[in-house]
């Protein structure tokens, strides 16, 4: 049964996605981006997916959002709006092909999804049975850290290289200060701009606040909704709000950054390796100590997450040092 | 086959992902010299490990990995079965070589900001290779759909990031792949949560169960469309090919060769998983006919592409775009099988023999490309410029390298021996069984224009050059290190040739019919 709380909700997405898209000034488009996330948030809840909630509202609201904030501030207006420019000789030609395309497309996908005879996931009478071998109680943690923890894995990487590659285009190419084991990305040491004096204030009061919500998602995923990405994510923010206040954060990310940022991938394959070297498939680990297993790689790769989200947010300033 | 040696074909199943993956982790917290020595023992490790695989393919076993011991539906399969092997094992030479080549070659890797402005040699190669190596490897090996979408996604990244490494310059092309690869796996996606939603399951096998049973045909179609729509952006197939031609010409030496010769095979691995494994095509006789409309399509878009491309190769001024091009040239001859793959007459050797030429012309491109390329970047490093006319009489200082990149074209341009003349001769004698004489058109078509530009790009080294170019550096031993892993693919273009019969039998272990 639709309610009119649900057509509400359907209807803010469309207005919403619309304040992304139409604007020409790059600080509506984010505001409008940080709504949407806001209202795309609430729509999971309202389809009781807690879990995807939780990771919309902290990787794909909160963090994305800090780096529009970002980009929004530092050049208000797009350069040059690029090929959105109507042809000079037919204007009306690129909007048409486009509405055309755009209607055929939804139209088409409508009439599938509405005819398709929906199948229930294969897999949630597995799950249920084969959970005590897990060593987690919560369903989802079960799936991302044992039943698909390769896909885990793989995504966690994904990450680390993306890390990897704006260390690479900053100056240095992510290499060491010579002599030395501290990072040699200019940016660690780079002031940041003025901000109120009230930021950092409130900055100081809330860091410690988000230490703890990131903590408790992260052990609270093994039994409750949260997990490694939701709470990677929280950490993230902290210590972007840390760094936007002025609080000195630089010798500890020269020295530790990069060891955090692949701790977590390297322990998680070599705690894959036990299963080969105990005569079984890769990444199983025995019930009995399983649990152990998928703390301490959650932990590790939380960690790792939270660093890697960091990293983006750090480089995004002047990557090639110039003055 | 003795029971350790299977042993070992799983555990190598895992490894060929997970060891360069675990590589790529440590290489970033080493400094640079250690990266190159950690690339070169990985990559060893690596053809060390497909051995036992491609071994166990041959002797007529699919070695499988259920990942932690969780079968599907709720698990992760890993499975090497003929196709598998085979790109394994082209990853596996093309990719050790080009490590070599970027380990002894300081500007293969790309361009960095320094403290003294851009210099040649960049750290960020190492991690980012590795891990495209690692995704490489399993999107190859994947039995299941949405980890395939992770292993394109794990490639798709570093390679973008792989572009950028080319300086300022590449930036803009770097940023436009992004957005092309990132569309595209997007499109996959929504090709794969629509075949989940009809069939409730990820693995492959089991999906093509599940959708024998599905009686509506609507949804897979649509689900097929999405995907094919998706990754022929990312292999380029024309029309959407334009974010090739700067991406790979812009990249670093190193890295060009990677792009053209492996990366776009991740896209038509996945492609023909989709096609053959996971969407059965002989549903009802409805679907049939959609689905051989779209393989009409697609092969019309490969003759297109064959002779655009080779048109558009002919028309450059410039060593790496001409290579690039060619790549858009040879990209169409993979599409243009489609429509033999799934005749109405349901003619498995047809198939089969069109499959074989779909295999044979991917996997020799890309050998003969990846050496092209090194070739090409190899002399655009060292004489600052890849102006054809600016590189004439090069060749006088680098015989052995224009005797590479001469065996090299005789893959690409379909010559006896090579795996191209193979996959060609395959392509020509289905197309006859099939009664499709316009193919042999855009093969013949394809074959002289490709002779045409190969001959345009590498002749001109050979003249002598009106000014006496004695004058440049004298060639250092790096530079002829390079030269050598060119010609060890120029002689793999040739020996592979000889292996055309045994690359059919490993073909069938495990095939879809």
């Amino acid at each position: 049964m639709i309610s009119s709380l649900d057509i509400t909700l359907g209807l803010a997405v469309l207005a919403v996605t619309g304040l992304c898209l139409i604007p020409r000034s790059r600080l509506v488009i984010t505001m409008g981006f940080l709504a949407l996330g806001i209202v795309v948030t609430m729509v999971w809840l309202r389809l009781d997916s807690l879990d995807v909630a939780l990771a919309e509202a902290a990787i794909g609201t909160g963090l994305l959002s800090a780096l529009m904030v970002w980009l929004a501030v530092r050049s208000p207006e797009p350069p040059g709006a690029g090929g959105m420019q109507p042809s000079p000789r037919l204007p009306w030609l690129r909007p048409l092909i486009g509405l055309a395309c755009g209607g055929t497309l939804a139209v088409v996908a409508a009439a599938v999804w509405f005819r398709v005879d929906q199948q229930l996931p294969a897999w949630q009478a597995g799950v249920e049975d084969q959970m005590p071998d897990t060593g987690v109680e919560h369903p989802i943690t079960g799936v991302l850290l044992a039943f698909r923890a390769y896909d885990t894995l793989l995504e966690s990487a994904i990450l680390m290289l993306t890390a990897a590659a704006v260390l690479a285009l900053c100056r240095g190419g992510g290499l060491s200060d010579p002599g030395t084991h501290r990072l040699g990305v200019h940016q660690t040491s780079a002031p940041m701009p003025p901000v109120p004096s009230a930021l950092p204030w409130a900055a100081r009061l809330l860091a410690p606040a988000l230490m703890l919500l990131g903590l408790w998602l992260l052990f609270a995923g093994s039994a409750e909704s949260g997990g490694a990405f939701q709470s990677g994510a929280v950490l993230a923010a902290a210590f972007i709000l840390l760094r936007t206040s002025h609080v000195s954060l630089g010798a500890a990310t020269a020295h530790w950054l990069r060891p955090v940022l692949v701790g977590g991938v390297v322990v998680f394959i070599l705690a894959g390796l036990a299963g080969p070297v105990l005569g079984l498939p890769w990444l199983s680990w025995q019930p009995e100590w399983a649990f152990a297993a998928v703390l301490g790689v959650e932990v590790l790769l939380t960690a790792g997450i939270a660093a890697g989200l960091y990293t983006l947010f750090l480089t995004l300033e002047n990557p090639e040092g110039v003055r | 086959m003795i029971p350790v040696w299977s042993a070992l074909a799983e555990f190598s199943l895992g490894a060929v992902v997970l060891a360069p993956l675990l590589a790529a982790a440590v290489s970033m917290l080493v400094p640079l010299p250690a990266r190159r020595v950690l690339g070169a023992a990985v990559g060893l490790l690596v053809a060390g490990l497909v051995v036992p695989l491609v071994v166990s393919v041959s002797a007529g076993e699919v070695p499988e990995l259920v990942l932690g011991g969780f079968e599907a539906p709720v698990g992760i399969h890993l499975r090497a079965d003929g196709l598998g092997a085979v790109f394994l094992a082209v990853t596996a030479l093309v990719g050790l070589v080009l490590t070599g080549y970027a380990a002894v070659l300081p500007a293969a890797e790309g361009r960095c900001a320094g403290p003294k402005g851009w210099q040649q040699g960049h750290p960020g190669f190492w991690p980012l290779w590795l891990g495209c190596w690692s995704g490489l490897n399993a999107v190859v090996v994947s039995g299941d759909l949405f980890n395939l979408y992770v292993g394109l996604e794990l490639v798709g990244l570093t390679a973008v990031a792989l572009v950028a490494l080319g300086g300022r310059g590449s930036w803009e092309a770097a940023l436009r792949y992004l957005f092309v690869a990132v569309l595209g796996s997007l499109l996959f996606l929504a090709g794969v949560g629509l075949l989940v939603s009809v069939t409730g399951t990820l693995d492959i096998a089991q999906t093509r169960e599940a959708l024998a049973e599905v009686a509506d045909p609507e949804a897979p179609l649509l689900a097929l469309v999405l995907m094919t729509l998706g990754l022929g952006m990312k292999a380029a197939l024309l029309p959407m090919h334009r974010w090739l031609v700067p991406a790979h010409s812009s990249a670093p030496s190193g890295v060009s060769p990677i792009l053209s010769g492996l990366v776009i095979k991740a896209a038509l691995v996945v492609l023909l998983r989709a096609w053959l494994w996971a969407v059965p095509l002989s549903g009802g006789a409805q679907s049939h006919a959609a689905v051989q409309w779209l393989a009409w399509l697609l092969g019309a878009l490969g003759a297109a592409a064959v002779l655009g491309g080779s048109v558009l190769a002919l028309r450059q001024t410039r060593l790496k775009p001409l290579v690039a091009y060619s790549t858009v040239a040879q990209i169409g001859y993979w599409f243009l099988a489609f429509p033999l793959l799934v005749s109405a007459e349901h003619d498995d050797a047809l198939a089969a023999g069109a499959y074989g030429a779909v295999i044979a012309l991917a996997a020799g491109h890309a050998i003969a490309k990846a050496g092209l390329f090194a070739a090409a970047g190899l002399l655009k490093d060292r004489y600052g410029t890849d102006e054809i006319a600016a590189l004439r009489g090069a060749g006088a200082h680098h015989p052995a390298l224009i005797l590479a990149m001469g065996l090299c074209a005789v893959g690409l341009i379909g010559l006896p021996v090579s795996l191209g003349f193979t996959g060609k001769w395959q392509l020509a004698t289905a197309a006859i069984g099939a009664g499709q004489w316009w193919l042999i058109v855009v093969l013949a078509a394809g074959t002289l224009l490709a002779a045409g530009y190969l001959l345009r790009g590498i002749a001109p080294l050979l003249l002598q050059s009106e000014d006496e170019p004695a004058a440049a550096k004298p060639v250092s031993v790096r530079e002829r290190l390079g030269e050598s892993a060119v010609m060890l693919l120029g002689l793999a273009t040739i020996g592979t040739g000889l292996l055309g019969a045994w690359l059919g039998d490993l073909l069938g272990v495990g095939a879809w019919w």
